[in-house]
């Protein structure tokens, strides 16, 4: 019988992992620029003075650690 | 002999000392007059604010020149709870993950240590923007009743929105509904505003303090009693 184990071991499944890494933290980069756009347009709607900034903020915040994700996976991995 | 009527007395305007009093449109539907100076105790909407009267700094799209915003209401907090303890939950899984492997065993022997550490890392990532979307949805779930006109933005997943707007005259009838132990705890509840012909009605969600909001919305369509 096939120890499926080893297939597990083989250098292209590791390769796999990482580049589905790559492709996720990528999706996941467009997506919060969505989530920013629309944070932009509800702002428009709605306009609270006192807490924009850090409505934005923290969504900035978000989306450069995960470009920074993104870019040091590219590197490490 | 004794007094068969006795004259309700009249309910308390929202805005006491200001020179303008809301009781001046009783029994009027008409808007409030919109060169009359309105000077209003201004409050300041925190970002956990469910209810502001008078709130400072917050404006809309779709503003009139002059129009002001006397009431801003978002969902009760308590409504959060649910996604707040989810989020609660799913960033404790990762600290727990390692008294777990030591039962189980390793599934993946063969990644490195840098493609955990990097997966961990995205992991709180997407539970970071989980809970941002959720507060979001609250965030921006608002509820203005104006001199003008009562508006109620509706925001959800991302890709709903709804901005519905109504005149305050074109309002007919207004209800609210407390039901449940949650509710009558943390005192929120459904407000139905119910609104002339064939327009939509209004349904504000979770409003806190429903009876005030109610009131408030009373006084300025001239109604005095329910």
């Amino acid at each position: 019988m096939y120890n499926f184990s080893n297939l597990l071991q083989t250098p292209q499944i590791n390769i796999l992992f990482k580049i589905g890494f790559l492709i996720a933290n990528f999706i996941f980069i467009i997506f919060l620029i969505v989530v920013i756009r629309e944070v932009r347009t509800m702002s428009t709607i709605v306009s609270n003075n006192n807490n924009t900034s850090t409505i934005k903020s923290a969504i900035l915040l978000l989306f450069i650690v995960a470009v920074s994700l993104f870019l040091t996976a590219l590197v490490i991995l | 002999m004794p007094d068969i009527f006795i004259a309700e007395p009249k309910a308390e305007s929202i805005i006491p000392d200001q020179p303008y009093s809301l009781q001046k449109q009783e029994g009027s539907a008409t808007p409030l007059p919109i060169n009359q100076p309105l000077t209003l105790p201004k409050n300041t909407v925190g970002l956990f604010s469910s209810f502001c009267k008078a709130p400072d700094g917050v404006s809309f799209q779709t503003q009139e020149e002059g129009e002001k915003i006397l009431l801003f209401l978002r969902r009760d907090f308590a409504t959060n709870i649910k996604w707040i303890l989810i989020s609660i939950i799913l960033l404790v899984i990762p600290v727990l993950l390692p008294f777990v492997g030591k039962f189980f065993g390793n599934p993946f022997p063969f990644l490195s240590l840098k493609f955990y550490l990097a997966s961990i890392v995205f992991y709180y990532l997407v539970v970071a923007t989980y809970l941002y979307i959720n507060f979001m949805t609250w965030y921006y779930n608002v509820a203005l009743i104006t001199d003008r006109r009562v508006i109620d933005v509706d925001f959800s997943n991302l890709v709903y929105k709804d901005v519905a707007t109504t005149k305050l005259s074109l309002v007919q009838d207004l209800s609210y509904a407390k039901v449940g132990v949650i509710r009558a705890f943390f005192d929120y509840g459904d407000i139905l505003i119910q609104t002339a012909g064939s327009l939509d009605n209004f349904n504000f969600e979770s409003a806190p303090d429903p009876e005030e909001v109610v009131h408030i919305i009373e006084e300025l369509i001239g109604k005095q009693n329910v």
